[in-house]
């Protein structure tokens, strides 16, 4: 199933929702989720609001994205992080990477 | 227009009679003495009396007071018919309550030209005093509901007061409603919420806002979501509520469970400040953002402020009420007057905060609501949320072969068979993924000969995933042992997982840079758990969790 995206009224901001889950077995979809996003996009948000849990590979898969769309995309965010997701986030100094909230 | 002649000669009556029948007043009676008069207009309530001054039987300057007391708060108008023409006579009339005279004999014109000027100022008067009873009927109503709506504010918005005793606070409103608010709620994760806010004026009109928001907070507190989301949910329900001219500066903050870290929100309403116990002030948390309801979700900006903060450091926060007070002199208190308060006294009360605020006010009106909020930063342990852990030790085993590695994902129902046992739901999140990444260490990498370092190149990272599939796929032998078990005395889980695998270099796995997409996992079970061991050549490892 892809996941929900969503594109700001300017298309600008592509927001990218996560479910409860949020570990490899989303490889695929969390790719094709900003693999073809238009050209006027600068910027990626994903939404963690309804993540649970994440494990190592989500935290591969985030910075995957950000290497392959750093030519295109000027900032990515990390939002509405729930505390046990925000604290792995944290131990793993995702903050200095991405713009989390 | 109904009209009282009182005259005792019969043949004025008649006289005055047909002349109004004439002029198109029809509906006329007569009373031969001021007693009659009296006795009659109870029964018939007329609009206006010509009374006759000079009458055996009460003369007309004693009827015309008992008239006009009779008409009550409505005006009728009563027009003296006399022969008498001195001076003093005719301002007789007018001192007992008369509004005019007519001289006999009478001029008809003048005297329907009368009858019609009082008739038009008794229509005025029987409009106001119709006016002035629904208008009272109105307040009486709007009292009702103000009692109504005073009911449940009182109830919807009482504080936490588990929570509360964390805080010392004042609210005081200009009005018997507060466009103030100040919210407590606890965090599922042993922390506390906080938010304080000040809707656009004061009284009823401001206070209704408080509802909503009071309701959701509650609610996002009770899931523990973040203080950006808070906003920006906030924003969305009074963007869709509040008329475009009305708006809600708020700070929305959450104190971590250690008690000493913050992270803050804040649209529009004055500095949060952290002060030292020496009075030193460490940090501002100012206004990044508009207020609330005011712009529309894609505007929205949700960023927070962080501070680590030290055990009995203060902060303090308040509505713009108290820097805007203004004494009798026009001058306003200002921030740096409450700030240098602070800085000298940095235990100071806020009950003492507030006397000095109501010195400075004096005799000069409250115009605004006032909100004081502190808290000092300490152990908040005793919130921890309690959990009844069970007392039963368990064990749950899993052993999967190839055909189960190969069709399903074991961690979620795995998850939920330990988390359903009593005290277990509070290590959910940590126990999915720390057995995501046993699961997928001794999977990947004992039993499919996986390399991280593929990893490395954006590439490779899926190449690694659809290796991994096919490795998977194409798998003949292999077998994951998971056993998971809870004592109760020591209140340990351990997770263990034994692999039929040839086992790999698990000390090695890390990634040496931030950057690098792979390599993470070991480090972070390490800060989820309390220990994680691996042994025989790394197809064994055990985790443990204090619950």
């Amino acid at each position: 199933m892809s996941l929900e995206t969503q594109l700001s009224s300017d298309e600008k901001v592509l927001t990218i929702h996560m479910e409860e889950k949020f570990d490899f077995g989303k490889v695929q979809d969390f790719r094709d989720a900003y693999l073809h996003v238009d050209e006027a996009v600068n910027t990626i948000v994903v939404d963690l609001a309804n993540t649970e849990y994440m494990d190592s590979s989500a935290l591969g898969m985030l910075l995957n994205m950000q290497k392959t769309m750093a030519d295109k995309i000027s900032t990515f965010k990390i939002v509405h992080c729930r505390p046990q997701v925000a604290k792995i986030l944290k131990i793993s100094r995702f903050d200095k990477k991405f713009d989390l909230s | 227009m109904r009209i009282l002649v009182v005259d005792d000669e019969s043949l004025n009556r008649f006289l005055l009679i047909h002349m109004l029948e004439e002029a198109g007043y029809t509906d006329c009676f007569e009373a031969e003495s001021g007693r009659e008069a009296l006795q009659l207009s109870e029964k018939i309530k007329p609009d206006l009396v010509l009374l006759d001054v000079v009458m055996a039987d009460m003369d007309g300057f004693e009827t015309a007071p008992l008239l006009k007391k009779m008409a009550g708060d409505i005006y009728l108008p009563i027009i003296f018919i006399t022969a008498l023409d001195d001076q003093d006579s005719l301002a007789k009339c007018l001192e007992v309550g008369g509004d005019d005279f007519a001289s006999k004999p009478f001029d008809k014109i003048i005297l329907t030209a009368k009858i019609r000027a009082h008739a038009r100022t008794r229509l005025l008067s029987k409009r106001a005093s119709k006016q002035n009873e629904e208008l009272n009927y109105f307040r009486i109503g709007v009292e009702r509901e103000h009692a109504i709506v005073e009911h449940i504010f009182s109830n919807a918005l009482t504080i936490n007061k588990t929570v509360a005793a964390y805080f010392d606070y004042r609210l005081a409103p200009a009005s018997s409603f507060n466009g103030d608010l100040f919210l407590i709620e606890p965090s599922p994760s042993g922390g506390i919420y906080f938010l304080m806010g000040d809707f656009t004026g004061h009284g009823l009109a401001s206070a209704i806002g408080a509802l909503p928001v009071a309701r959701a907070f509650q609610a996002m507190a009770n899931k523990g979501l973040s203080v950006s989301e808070m906003a920006s949910t906030i924003n969305k329900t009074l963007m869709t509520l509040l008329p475009g001219d009305m708006f809600f500066a708020a700070v929305i903050a959450e104190i971590a469970s250690n008690g000493h870290q913050f992270t803050v929100w804040n649209g529009g309403m004055p500095d949060l400040t952290v002060f030292t116990p020496a009075g030193e002030v460490t940090k501002h948390f100012q206004s990044q953002h508009m207020a609330l309801g005011i712009l529309e979700p894609y505007e929205f900006e949700e960023n927070v402020e962080y501070f680590d903060a030290n055990i009995g450091d203060r902060l303090i926060g308040y509505s713009d009420g108290v820097i805007e007070l203004t004494n009798v002199a026009e001058q306003m208190l200002g921030e740096d007057a409450v700030l240098s308060w602070l800085s000298e006294s940095p235990d100071l009360p806020v009950a003492d905060i507030e006397e000095k605020v109501e010195a400075f006010r004096g005799n000069a009106e409250q115009l605004d609501d006032i909100t004081f909020v502190s808290y000092t930063c300490q152990s908040l342990e005793a919130l921890r949320p309690e959990y009844t852990v069970t007392q039963l030790p368990f064990n749950i085993e899993v052993d999967l072969c190839v055909e189960k590695l190969k069709t399903i994902d074991p961690i979620y129902e795995l998850v939920i068979m330990v988390c359903s046992q009593l005290g277990m739901q509070s290590i959910r999140s940590d126990l999915s993924t720390v057995l995501s990444e046993l699961f997928n260490n001794s999977l990947d990498h004992g039993i499919l000969h996986l390399d991280s370092t593929l990893k490395k190149t954006t590439e490779g990272f899926f190449e690694y995933f659809d290796q991994r599939t096919d490795r998977l796929a194409k798998l003949k032998e292999g077998s994951i042992q998971i056993r998971i078990s809870f004592a109760p005395e020591n209140k340990t889980l351990s997770v263990e997982l034994e692999d039929s695998g040839q086992g790999f270099d698990f000390q090695n796995l890390g990634g040496n840079h931030d950057s690098d997409a792979f390599g993470r996992g070991i480090p972070l079970i390490k800060e989820l758990c309390e220990s994680v061991e691996y042994s025989s050549n790394g197809t064994k490892v055990t985790a443990t969790f204090a619950v």
